[in-house]
C-alpha cells in the first residue's frame, strides 16, 4: 500500500515539475531552485552576493559539461546539504511534509460527507 | 523624560489590567445584571496610559532622543521626518508597543460597541483580553522594554533599516497589526460566548463585524506588504512563500473560512463548535505569527531579533492561551444547543462548508510547509527548504476544482436547492471563457499541463461573478469580493503565463535585444542625496516603433551601510515594466534584470475589490438581507 501511494505521490510531482514556469535559461530555471546560503531567504538568481554569483557559475559549468538538472542538483546537494534546494524531494525525511496536507484534506473531505445528507 | 513617562504608563497599565482580570472574574460569578461602570473607566485609563506610551516613544523618535535605546538603534538625526515616525514600529519593541496600543483600543471600541449584550458575556470578553494584554504588558517590560535608557547619551543613532525606508512599508505593520488583534477580540469575545452559552444568531451578528474588520485590514495588510516587496526588494514578484509572508497568510485563510462560517451561524443557526474553532485558531495563528516572526527562528528578510528568551515568553505565551481554550471549549461544549438539523447536499451550508473544507487545505499546505523544516531541524537535525515548487505543486492541482465549486456555490439556496436544468446562460458562459481561453493560450509557448484548465475555469469564474452582479440575490459587498477574487486569480495565473524576463550585464552604451524589444543601457549618474548615494541609470526601451525610458536606481546608505536597488516600474493598464539594476565588483559593468509583466497592476487592483466588498459589509446597515 505504502509503495503505491509513494509511486502515485512520484508521478504527480514529477509530471508537475514541468510547469516549473517560464525561464529563459536552464541556468535561470535552475538557480532560482536554489537558496543563497549567506542571503536572508533569497534564491540564487535572486541574489548578487558573491555566493550566488559563484554559484551561477558553476550551474553554468555543470551545463555545459552537459550535465542532467538531476544530476547538477545531487551534486549540489551532495556539496551543501538539502537545504540549498526549494524544491524538497520526496524522502523519508519529507514523505510526512507532503501528505500532511493531502491526509487532512481527504480527512475533511470524509467529515463533510458525514455530515451532508444526500438526497 | 518621554523615557520615564512612557515606561510609568506602561506599569499604571499593567495595574489596571490585574485589576480589571479579578473584577471581571469575581463580577462574572456573581449574577448582577449590569456591567461596573468603573470597567469603562478603567479600560479607557489603560487605554489611555497605553497610547501615552506609545506616543512617547514616536516623540523620542521625532526628537532623535538617543538617551533611548530604542531610538539609538534604529533611528538617526539625517532621516526623514516621516520614517522617523514610521521607525517608532521598525523594530522589535516598538511594534510590539504597538500591538499592544491596538490590543487595548480594540477593547474599549468593542465595550463601547456592545452595550445590548449580556452583561456575563461582555466581562469574560474582558476577563480574555485582560489576560492577553497583561501578557503582553509583562512581555514588554520584561524583554522588550522600549524605554531603556542609555548613559552616556550617544551623539548619533545607528539608523533605520534603510529597505524599511518606504512609504508602503511605513503603513503596513500598523494595519496589518490591526487585523492580527482584531482576531484577538473574535478569540475572547468566542470563548467568553461558549462560558455564557449564547453562541447563536444574534452573536454572529454581533461578532461578524469584528471578523469583518480583522478581515479587511489583514487583506490589506497583506496587500501592502505584497507591493512592497515587489518593487523594493527588486525580485519583480509579488509573493515568494517566504515565511513571514506566509505567516500572514495563514490567519487569512482561516478568517476567510470563518467570516463564511459566521453567516451560516447568523442565518441557519448552525455550525456552532465550527466557529469556535475557526475563532480559537485564527487567533492562535496570528499569535504564532509575532512568535515565529520575533523569535528569529525563520529564516527570512523580516526578522529584527534574535533573542532566543523572547521566543521562549512569546511560545509560553501561546501555550498556555491555546491549552486554556481547548480547556474551555471542552468543558463548556454541553452549554451549545444543536438543534439536530440535515445539511442537504445541495444548499448553501453545504456550500459554506465546501469553502472552509478548501480554505483548511491551503492553510495546511502553508502551515506544514512553514513550521515543517523547523520541526526537522529540531527532531533530526536535517535541514531542508521549503519554497515556490512546493508551494505550487500542492495547491495549484486544488484550485481546479476550488474555481469550480466557487461558480456555483455561492448562488445556491439556504436549507435545500434542486438541481437546475441546464441552463442556457451557464452554457454560454463556458463556451466563451472557453473561446477566450483558446485565444489567450494560443498566443503563448509556455503552457503546462494544468494551465489549460486552470485558465478556463478562472475566465469562466470571472464572467459568472460579472454576471452575478446583474441576476445574482446576493449582497453587494459578496459580489464586490468574489468578483476581486476571480479577477486576482486570473490576472495571476495570465501573469505567471506571459511573464518574461532577461538577465544579463552590461555596461554602459551597450543594448541588448529581447523578444523585439531593445533595452539600452545610457548612462549612470551619481550623486549624494540626504542619507545615501545614488546612482542613477538611465535605460530606454525600445519596442518596434515606440520607446520609453526607466531611471533605476542603487542607493548606498551609511548608517548602517547597506545597498539597495530601487526598481523603476513603468505601469500600465495591461502590463508592467520592470528594471532593477545592482553593482558588480566587475570595474564598469552592471547587472541589469528586466522583467515584462502583464497585467501585474491587476493583481493589487484585485485584491483592493477584496476588500472593499468586506468594508461595504461593515458600513452598509442593511446587509443582513442574503
Amino acid at each position: 500500500m505504502f509503495k503505491i501511494i509513494n509511486l502515485v505521490l512520484f508521478l504527480y510531482f514529477t509530471f508537475n515539475i514541468s510547469y516549473a514556469n517560464e525561464t529563459n535559461t536552464k541556468v535561470d530555471q535552475i538557480t532560482k531552485n536554489l537558496r543563497c546560503l549567506i542571503c536572508q531567504g533569497q534564491s540564487v538568481y535572486d541574489s548578487q552576493s558573491d555566493f550566488a554569483i559563484s554559484m551561477k557559475l558553476v550551474v553554468k559549468k555543470k551545463i555545459n559539461e552537459g550535465k542532467e538538472d538531476k544530476e547538477i542538483y545531487d551534486y549540489l546537494k551532495n556539496k551543501y546539504g538539502e537545504w540549498i534546494v526549494y524544491d524538497p524531494e520526496l524522502n523519508r525525511n519529507t514523505f510526512l511534509l507532503w501528505s500532511i496536507p493531502l491526509i487532512l484534506f481527504v480527512f475533511g473531505g470524509l467529515l463533510i460527507v458525514r455530515k451532508v445528507s444526500i438526497k | 523624560m518621554s523615557n520615564y513617562l512612557g515606561n510609568y504608563s506602561l506599569y499604571i497599565a499593567l495595574i489596571a489590567s490585574v485589576y480589571l482580570i479579578f473584577k471581571s472574574y469575581l463580577d462574572a460569578n456573581s449574577e448582577n445584571k449590569y456591567l461596573d461602570k468603573n470597567f469603562i473607566l478603567i479600560t479607557s485609563i489603560q487605554t489611555v496610559m497605553i497610547t501615552v506610551s506609545f506616543f512617547s516613544l514616536v516623540a523620542a523618535f521625532v526628537i532623535s532622543d538617543f538617551s533611548n535605546e530604542t531610538v539609538f538603534n534604529n533611528s538617526h538625526t539625517l532621516k526623514p521626518l516621516f520614517y522617523k515616525v514610521s521607525g517608532t514600529w521598525g523594530n522589535h519593541e516598538g511594534s510590539l508597543l504597538l500591538w499592544l496600543l491596538v490590543l487595548s483600543i480594540f477593547l474599549f471600541i468593542f465595550l463601547l460597541n456592545s452595550r445590548s449584550q449580556d452583561t456575563k458575556y461582555k466581562l469574560l470578553t474582558i476577563l480574555f483580553q485582560q489576560i492577553i494584554i497583561s501578557g503582553f504588558l509583562v512581555f514588554i517590560l520584561l524583554t522588550s522594554n522600549p524605554f531603556k535608557m542609555l548613559y552616556p547619551i550617544p551623539s548619533e543613532g545607528l539608523g533605520l533599516n534603510p529597505i524599511l525606508q518606504d512609504p508602503a512599508l511605513a503603513i503596513h505593520p500598523p494595519i496589518l497589526y490591526l487585523g492580527y488583534v482584531g482576531t484577538s477580540i473574535i478569540f475572547s469575545a468566542s470563548l467568553a460566548s461558549m462560558i455564557s452559552g449564547n453562541i447563536g444568531d444574534k452573536w454572529a451578528r454581533h461578532i461578524k463585524k469584528w471578523v469583518l474588520v480583522s478581515w479587511v485590514f489583514l487583506t490589506i495588510g497583506i496587500l501592502l506588504g505584497s507591493i512592497w516587496a515587489y518593487y523594493e526588494l527588486g525580485w519583480g514578484g509579488f509573493w515568494f512563500w517566504d515565511p513571514v509572508e506566509n505567516v500572514s497568510l495563514m490567519p487569512w485563510f482561516c478568517l476567510t473560512a470563518l467570516l463564511h462560517t459566521v453567516i451560516v451561524l447568523q442565518k441557519r443557526n448552525s455550525f456552532k463548535e465550527w466557529t469556535i474553532i475557526l475563532s480559537i485558531t485564527t487567533f492562535s495563528l496570528s499569535m504564532s505569527g509575532t512568535f515565529l516572526v520575533r523569535s528569529g527562528i525563520l529564516n527570512s528578510i523580516h526578522t529584527f531579533a534574535n533573542d532566543p528568551s523572547r521566543g521562549l515568553y512569546i511560545l509560553s505565551f501561546l501555550f498556555i492561551l491555546i491549552l486554556m481554550s481547548i480547556l474551555i471549549f471542552f468543558f463548556n461544549q454541553n452549554k451549545i444547543s444543536n438543534i439536530a438539523k440535515e445539511n442537504f447536499i445541495l444548499s448553501k451550508e453545504t456550500a459554506i462548508l465546501v469553502n472552509n473544507w478548501f480554505m483548511m487545505f491551503f492553510l495546511s499546505v502553508v502551515l506544514v510547509g512553514t513550521i515543517y523544516p523547523i520541526f526537522l531541524e529540531v527532531l533530526n537535525g536535517s535541514k531542508i527548504s521549503v519554497g515556490p515548487p512546493f508551494y505550487n505543486n500542492l495547491l495549484i492541482p486544488f484550485l481546479i476544482p476550488f474555481l469550480i465549486f466557487m461558480s456555483f456555490g455561492p448562488s445556491l439556496k439556504w436549507i435545500k436547492d434542486k438541481l437546475k436544468k441546464l441552463n442556457y446562460n451557464i452554457l454560454i458562459i463556458f463556451l466563451v471563457s472557453l473561446l477566450i481561453s483558446y485565444v489567450i493560450l494560443t498566443k503563448t509557448e509556455n503552457s503546462f499541463l494544468l494551465s489549460i484548465p486552470l485558465i478556463v475555469l478562472s475566465i469562466y469564474l470571472l464572467l459568472v461573478t460579472i454576471k452575478d452582479f446583474f441576476v445574482s440575490k446576493s449582497s453587494i459587498s459578496q459580489k464586490i469580493s468574489h468578483f476581486g477574487f476571480s479577477l486576482l486569480i486570473t490576472s495571476i495565473l495570465l501573469n505567471g503565463l506571459f511573464s518574461n524576463e532577461f538577465n544579463s550585464n552590461m555596461k554602459v552604451g551597450d543594448e541588448r535585444i529581447f523578444n523585439e524589444k531593445v533595452v539600452k543601457l545610457k548612462e549612470v549618474n551619481v550623486t549624494d542625496v540626504d542619507n545615501y548615494k545614488s546612482l542613477k541609470a538611465s535605460f530606454e526601451v525600445t519596442n518596434k516603433n515606440s520607446s520609453f525610458a526607466l531611471y533605476p536606481e542603487v542607493r548606498i546608505y551609511q548608517q548602517p551601510l547597506t545597498i539597495t536597488s530601487e526598481a523603476d516600474i513603468k505601469t500600465t493598464l495591461f502590463s508592467d515594466n520592470f528594471l532593477v539594476f545592482n553593482i558588480l565588483k566587475d570595474d564598469g559593468y552592471y547587472n541589469v534584470r528586466y522583467q515584462y509583466k502583464p497585467l501585474m497592476i491587476w493583481i493589487w487592483i484585485s485584491t483592493i475589490f477584496i476588500g472593499f466588498g468586506g468594508l461595504l459589509s461593515i458600513i452598509r446597515k442593511n446587509e443582513q438581507k442574503y
